[in-house]
C-alpha cells in the first residue's frame, strides 16, 4: 500500500485554471485527483521489513534494495512483489562471420569454473568479429545456451570420465578441418593443456599457452621462467590460464547442435588407464580432497589414525593439536598453517577459532562433531553433531570397516 | 636394455635469475638413470658454452650433446632429426621449460614429427620383461595418480612431483664432455612476432561480486570478505554414537567421499 503523501502546494497549483486577471481555482476535487503529484509517502516500517534479510541468529538488513523477492512478500504482505530478474533475451547469431572453438574440459562430467571462464574468453573474441562461439565438449545435461555457446559440437559423453586424450584430439582435429575456426581456445589445466598441445602439434601450428590477459586485439602470457611477458595479437590456438577472464553474467544463446565429425577409430596408444590408490597422508594438505581433522576435543589418537586410514582421508589438526605434538606441523590447518581447499572436511572436537576458520574458507562441505552446541565450527558446518568425539569415532570406524552395512 | 634420450634445457632461478639446470628436466634425467641399462643420450639445443649445462653432467652423465644454435631459433626440426637418427626407446623431458618460451609444446612437436605416442606428467616408468611396453604412472591434480600402459617407443614429459633429482657433483661436472654439433636452425617467426617486456603482476581478479559473476556488487564483496561462510546447518543434538556415525557416513556417501 503506497499511501501518497499529500502535497497541498502542488494540489493548489493543479487547481489553478486562470491566473490573469485574477487567480481562479477549480473546486471539484475529482478533477485533480489524478494529478496529485509529490513523492510517495515514506513508510519506514515497511521499508525496514523489506530490507530484512534474516532475523535469526541476528538481524541483517540490506538497504541496497536488492533483497530477495520471497522475503519481501512474507514480511510485508500487500506490497508489490519485486519482479524476478528478467531472463536475458535470446541472442541468435544466424550467419556468423567466423567460428571460435572452445574445447571444454568437463572434468568428471561437470563443467568447471575454468570452463565457464573459457566460454567467456571465447565470447569476447567472438563479439569482436561477429563470430559464433562453438563449445566442443563431451555431451552432458548442461544448459549450453545459458553458458554463452551459440553452437555445440557434442563428443561422446563417456569421454568425460575416461582418459582418452588421443581420441579427443583426433575429434578436435577433424572438427577444425571441417569448420576451420578462427581461434581454438583450451583451458590451461592438466588435461586441457595436454589436449591443446596435442591438437596444435597435429595441426602443425603453435600454441600461445597459458594466456593471463586477453582482449580482442592482444593476448599476453608469462614466459622466461615467469620473468617476461610475451604479448601478440591473438593467435589461432590459445590456452587460457585459470582466473584470467571473468565468467559471463546472464546471457542466453542459441546452443544449436552441430553434428560431430566422423573420426577414424585408430587404436589408442595409451591403454589400460586406471586410477591408482594413493596414501592419503602422503598428499599435501593444500591439495587434499577429503580431510579428517582433530582439535583439542580429541584424546584417542589411535582411533583417530585408524579412522583416517579407514575413510581414506588425509589427517590434519588445529594448532593446539600440532603444538602438543599429536600431529606434525605440516598438518596444521589455519591462518598460520595451511589453507585447505578440500571438498569435504570432517572435524572432531574443533572449536572453530577465526584463525582456524580462515584455513577452511575454501572447503565445500564441513561436518563437525563437538560437545558444545555453540562452537563456531558448528555454525560453519553443513552437518553438525553434538556428541562426544571419543564415542563417535569408534562407531564411525566400525561402520567404515563394515562398508556401511551396520 | 632400453635406449633413452633426455632433452634438457637451461632453467632460470626464480629469485636470482641465475641460469641453472631446469628442475623438471633434471627429474627427467633422474628418471632415466633409474631405468634398465642402455644408452643414455642427453640433448640440448642452444648455447654450448652455458655453464648451467655442466649441472647435468654433474649428475653422472658422461656426455651431453649440444645442437649449437643462436638464441631465437626454432630447435624442433633439428632435435627431431637428431632423435630420428638415435631412435631411442624412450624420450624423456621436463613438462615445462623455465626461461625460454615455456609453452610446453616441444615434446608434442617432437612426438608428432617422429609419429610417437606422448604421455604427459609422468612420475614413474616401469618396463616389462621384454622391454616392449612400459607401465607409466602419471601425476594428476590433488595428489592423485593414474597408471597406463604404452608401447615403446614413446615420449614422456616428467611432472615436478617425480622423485627429486640427485644433486650435481663438481668432479663429474668437470670431467663430463660437451659435444657440440653446429646445426642450421630457422629463426622462430612465431616468437619474433611477440613483444616481450618484463612481467608485472596484475591485481587478482575477484570472483565475488565481479561484473559478470554475482548480483550484489560491493555489498557481496564486503560480505565475502568479512563473514565466515555459514553451512547448511543440519544439527543433530545428542544422538547415540551409532546414530551419529550413521548420519556422518550417509552424508559422506551423499557427497561422493565414500563408496556406496
Ligand atoms: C596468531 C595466531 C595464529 C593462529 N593460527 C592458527 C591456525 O593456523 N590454526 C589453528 O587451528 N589455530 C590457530 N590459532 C589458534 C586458535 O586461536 C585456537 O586456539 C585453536 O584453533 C583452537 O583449537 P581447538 O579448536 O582444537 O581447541 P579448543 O579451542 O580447545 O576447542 C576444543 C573444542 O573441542 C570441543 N570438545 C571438547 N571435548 C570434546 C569431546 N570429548 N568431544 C567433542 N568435542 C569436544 C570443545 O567443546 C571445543 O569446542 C592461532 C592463534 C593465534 C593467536
Amino acid at each position: 500500500m503506497t499511501a501518497r503523501r499529500r502535497d497541498p502546494r502542488a494540489e493548489r497549483t493543479a487547481r489553478i485554471v486562470q491566473t490573469e486577471p485574477r487567480r481562479r481555482l477549480v473546486l471539484d476535487p475529482d478533477a485533480i485527483a489524478a494529478s496529485s503529484g509529490g513523492r510517495p509517502r515514506r513508510d519506514p516500517r515497511a521499508r525496514r521489513a523489506d530490507a530484512t534479510l534474516q532475523t535469526a541468529p541476528r538481524l541483517r538488513l540490506d538497504w541496497t534494495g536488492k533483497g530477495t523477492g520471497a522475503a519481501v512478500s512474507m514480511s510485508a504482505p500487500g506490497r508489490g512483489q519485486r519482479a524476478a530478474p528478467a531472463a536475458p533475451p535470446l541472442r541468435v547469431i544466424e550467419n556468423p562471420a567466423c567460428l571460435i572453438f572452445a574445447a571444454l574440459d568437463r572434468p568428471d562430467g561437470a563443467l568447471s569454473a575454468h570452463d565457464r571462464q573459457l566460454l567467456a574468453a571465447a565470447r569476447l573474441l567472438a563479439d569482436a568479429v561477429d563470430g559464433a562461439v562453438v563449445a566442443v565438449a563431451p555431451d552432458g545435461a548442461d544448459d549450453w545456451g545459458a553458458l554463452g555457446a551459440d553452437r555445440v559440437i557434442p563428443l561422446p559423453a563417456a569421454w568425460a570420465a575416461e582418459y582418452a586424450p588421443e581420441r579427443r584430439a583426433a575429434a578436435l582435429v577433424a572438427a577444425i578441418a571441417r569448420w576451420s575456426p578462427l581461434h581454438v581456445l583450451f583451458p590451461e589445466s592438466p588435461e586441457g593443456g595436454d589436449l591443446a598441445r596435442r591438437v596444435a602439434a597435429a595441426c602443425g601450428e603453435r600454441l600461445f599457452a597459458g594466456v593471463e590477459s586477453l582482449s580482442a586485439s592482444r593476448v599476453a602470457r608469462r614466459a622466461g621462467g615467469g620473468a617476461t611477458e610475451l604479448s601478440c595479437a591473438p593467435s589461432r590456438f590459445l590456452s587460457i590460464a585459470a582466473d584470467a577472464v571473468a565468467p559471463l553474467g546472464a546471457v542466453r544463446h542459441e546452443a544449436r547442435r552441430l553434428d560431430p565429425p566422423e573420426t577414424s577409430p585408430d587404436a589408442p596408444k595409451l591403454r589400460e588407464a586406471r586410477r591408482l590408490p594413493v596414501d592419503p597422508d602422503g598428499v599435501g594438505l593444500g591439495e587434499a580432497d577429503f580431510i579428517l581433522s582433530a582439535g583439542n576435543g580429541v584424546t584417542d589418537w589411535v582411533v583417530f589414525a585408524d579412522l583416517g586410514r579407514a575413510l581414506g582421508a588425509t589427517r590434519a589438526g588445529s594448532r593446539v593439536v600440532c603444538d602438543a605434538g599429536h600431529l606434525p606441523r605440516d598438518r596444521q590447518v589455519g591462518a598460520s598453517g595451511t589453507v585447505v581447499s578440500a571438498r569435504c572436511y570432517l572435524a572432531f572436537g574443533i572449536a572453530g577459532a577465526p584463525q582456524h576458520l580462515q584455513g577452511v574458507g575454501g572447503v565445500e562441505r564441513v561436518v563437525a562433531v563437538n560437545t558444545d552446541l555453540h562452537a563456531a565450527m558448528i555454525k560453519r558446518a553443513d552437518l553438525a553433531i553434538i556428541a562426544d568425539a571419543q564415542a563417535v569415532m569408534p562407531a564411525l570406524l566400525r561402520l567404515a570397516g563394515e562398508g556401511g552395512h551396520g | 636394455m632400453v635406449d633413452v634420450a633426455i632433452l634438457v634445457s637451461v632453467g632460470r632461478h626464480p629469485a636470482s635469475g641465475q641460469a641453472r639446470r631446469a628442475p623438471s628436466d633434471a627429474r627427467a634425467l633422474e628418471l632415466a638413470f633409474g631405468l634398465p641399462p642402455g644408452r643414455r643420450d642427453a640433448l640440448h639445443a642452444g648455447d654450448p658454452t652455458n655453464p648451467a649445462l655442466r649441472d647435468y653432467l654433474g649428475m653422472g652423465l658422461e656426455r651431453l650433446t649440444v645442437l649449437a644454435m643462436a638464441e631465437g631459433r626454432d630447435p624442433t626440426d633439428a632435435l627431431a632429426a637428431r632423435l630420428r637418427g638415435l631412435s631411442p626407446g624412450i624420450i624423456l623431458t621436463g613438462n615445462q621449460a623455465e626461461g625460454g618460451e615455456d609453452s610446453g609444446m616441444l615434446p608434442y612437436v617432437v612426438a608428432q614429427a617422429l609419429g610417437l605416442a606422448i604421455v604427459p606428467d609422468v612420475v614413474a616408468i616401469a618396463l616389462d620383461a621384454e622391454g616392449r611396453t612400459a607401465e607409466v604412472v602419471q601425476a594428476l591434480a590433488r595428489g592423485q595418480r593414474r597408471a597406463l600402459r604404452v608401447e615403446l617407443p614413446f615420449v614422456a614429459t616428467v611432472h615436478p612431483a617425480a622423485p627429486a633429482a640427485r644433486p650435481s657433483a663438481f668432479g663429474p661436472a668437470r670431467r663430463g664432455r660437451i659435444e657440440v654439433v653446429p646445426v642450421d636452425a630457422p629463426p622462430d617467426a612465431f616468437l619474433t612476432a611477440c613483444a616481450a617486456r618484463p612481467w608485472r603482476d596484475r591485481p587478482k581478479r575477484l570472483s565475488v561480486g565481479a561484473a559478470g559473476g554475482g548480483t550484489g556488487g560491493a555489498l557481496e564483496r564486503l560480505r565475502a570478505a568479512t563473514e565466515a561462510k555459514a553451512g547448511q546447518g543440519r544439527v543433530l543434538v545428542e544422538p547415540s554414537p551409532d546414530e551419529a556415525a550413521r548420519a556422518i557416513w550417509d552424508y559422506l556417501q551423499e557427497q561422493g567421499m565414500q563408496p556406496r
